[in-house]
């Protein structure tokens, strides 16, 4: 891999969901990880002292008629999987039964299960894993079944 | 120092610590409930995180979400601000266990003077003058008229949880102090979940002075002379100012010492209060505020210190950069709580200015007053060279406040300021209902 095909790579491992990504090609190896950075979900982050009348953007999310959206109880950190290793509770396009997990949220080194209220299909995760996650802010975009 | 400062609060508290921390070069991140969405402090904080809906037990008290919030936004520290969890230990707990540094005394300190009867016996340990009572709780009526016997009548029953006057009796004559006793007991019991009550000689109309402190972990405390928070409205205070009408030059000077002392026996450190009853020339411990408070400008004003800087300092370990003898007291400055009589739009809104003049407010044309929290929107304080001059512009500045949309107590202020016995400096806490009374405001 040349380095305008690894520049481009990169670019596009850091825009994807991805926190990780490993290639093997050709006895080469190239591995990039990202470290979760501390955000604020469904906030554009401010910089410092910006001038007044910047009101709290409300997390409202565009959706279809269809669907609707679940937004977090608590803030805290929020997680896809149970572990690290473990493969995530839900991908986009699943079907979710009422009472299965959905994410963990994790505040003040509660591991926070968070299920699902009623039977439903993922149509969007909308926070990335590990990311920080404040009261209200949109998590999925689902369709009840 | 600390680099960033989560804020556990809202209103205009939380705008008065982001301005000192823009100064320092802190970094402030303020918690909000749904309700403040469009509030001032989330505008102009640096970061904001929303930590639940608009009830304040769901956000403002919510610990859980309030420490994950520091944590999560990269703070190293939380300012509590005041009311809501600012005097409430277990609050404090939570947040060193999660590595913050808590902007307020230590926990064991907070719950010492939480307790009041055990605060009153440090006091009187430290040698302060208490108001004569029960040396402890009482329980049962002939518990009570033994400890009532040594102490002269009316007396006051009191929760040793208590405070905002629930919990609380007078009592005119032996004969009704086994019945007061029960009803004062159960009042405490259902408001603090602590049916403990104890007895004091009950002051009749005193003056409410309090001295407030600045201290540090190294033993520095310092205090910055009284504030005088007499015009009360049930329990609530109204106007602050300093000095005080009726505190002498050595007057001043002892309960200053008696307040350091207290405070450094307790290894108290950032901002306190202590707070006096004063009552013919003579001054009663009745309780400290571990926390700043809502009337400090007023002590800012007249020393030129920053007690929301020194605070920061005292709790980052950097230490206060003033001692007891750089203090002056000179000026004299007095405080008008405004206060928010309706909730809703703000359709318009004019600060007043100009030479001493200061407005500490949220408010701004457009904002939308929620009906969730205290219903303080705004402090004006201004300075004079002497009361006289102090309170001729305090009528001023009032008269050039504008808030229409919503309802306030700017009126009946600018009554209070210009009344005759309010303006000689002679009476106590029950100035209001006599005003009242007489239908002055």
């Amino acid at each position: 891999m040349d380095l305008k095909e690894l520049y481009a790579l990169m670019e596009k491992f850091e825009k994807s969901g991805l926190s990780e990504i490993l290639i093997k090609k050709d006895g080469e190896e190239i591995c990039l990880k990202k470290s979760p950075p501390v955000q604020v979900a469904a906030l554009p982050p401010q910089t410092a002292h910006e001038p007044l009348r910047q009101p709290a953007a409300e997390p409202a999310q565009k959706h279809a008629a269809d669907t609707e959206i679940i937004r977090a109880p608590l803030v805290g950190t929020f997680y896809r999987a149970a572990a690290p290793d473990a493969p995530p509770f839900v991908v986009k396009g699943d079907t979710v039964k009422k009472g299965k997990p959905l994410c963990i949220l994790e505040a003040m080194k509660l591991m926070n299960e968070f299920q699902a209220d009623f039977d439903l299909e993922i149509v969007a995760i909308l926070v990335d894993n590990g990311n920080m996650v404040e009261f209200g802010a949109p998590l999925f975009e689902v369709r009840r079944l | 120092m600390i680099q960033s400062l989560l804020i556990a609060n809202r209103g205009e508290i939380a705008v008065r610590i982001i301005r000192t921390c823009r100064e320092m070069g802190i970094r402030t991140v303020v918690a909000y409930s749904q309700a403040d969405r469009e509030s001032l402090p989330v505008q102009l904080a640096d970061a904001h995180v929303c930590v639940g809906p608009a009830p304040a037990r769901d956000s403002y008290l919510n610990v859980r979400n309030l420490v994950t919030a520091g944590v999560l936004s990269g703070c190293d520290a939380l300012h509590p601000g005041v009311g809501f969890l600012s005097e409430n230990a277990g609050f404090a707990r939570e947040v060193r266990e999660a590595g913050l540094i808590f902007v307020g005394p230590d926990p064991e300190v907070i719950d010492l003077l939480g307790d009041k009867i055990r605060a009153k016996h440090s006091a009187q340990e430290l040698g302060i003058p208490v108001i004569p009572g029960s040396s402890g709780s009482v329980t049962g009526a002939e518990e009570a008229m033994v400890a009532a016997s040594s102490i002269e009548y009316p007396l006051i029953v009191k929760a040793a949880a208590g405070g905002g006057g629930k919990g609380m009796r007078i009592v005119r004559t032996p004969g009704e102090l086994a019945d007061v006793l029960v009803i004062a007991s159960q009042e405490a019991e259902k408001a603090f979940a602590d049916g403990t009550v104890y007895l004091e000689k009950y002051i009749e109309n005193p003056r409410h002075v309090e001295i407030q402190i600045i201290a540090d972990r190294s033993g520095n405390v310092v205090h910055l002379g009284e504030r005088d928070c007499t015009v009360q409205q049930n329990h609530q205070k109204l106007i602050e100012e300093s000095p005080s009408p009726v505190v002498t030059p050595a007057l001043r000077e002892r309960m200053g010492a008696d307040a350091v002392r207290l405070l450094r026996g307790l290894g108290y450190t950032g901002a306190g209060t202590v707070e006096f009853l004063v009552k013919d020339g003579k001054y009663y411990f009745m309780e400290v505020n571990a926390r700043v408070q809502v009337e400090h400008p007023v002590s800012e004003m007249v020393t030129g210190i920053d007690i929301i800087r020194q605070q920061l300092l005292a709790a980052s370990d950097e230490g206060l950069e003033v001692r007891q003898e750089d203090v002056r007291l000179g000026a004299y400055a007095v405080e008008c709580r405004i206060n928010a009589r309706s909730a809703g739009k703000v359709t318009q809104f004019m600060s007043p200015g100009g030479f001493g003049v200061r407005m500490d407010t949220f408010l701004y044309a457009g904002y939308l007053v929620p009906p969730w929290y205290d219903h303080l929107v705004g402090k004006l304080i201004v300075t004079g060279k002497t009361r006289a001059e102090g309170l001729r512009r305090m009528k001023r500045a009032l008269s050039e406040l504008v808030i229409e949309g919503i309802s306030t107590n700017i009126e009946s202020q600018k009554k209070i300021v210009s009344h005759p016995t309010f303006l000689k400096g002679d009476y106590g806490t029950g100035l209001l209902a006599d005003l009242l009374k007489e239908g002055a405001l």
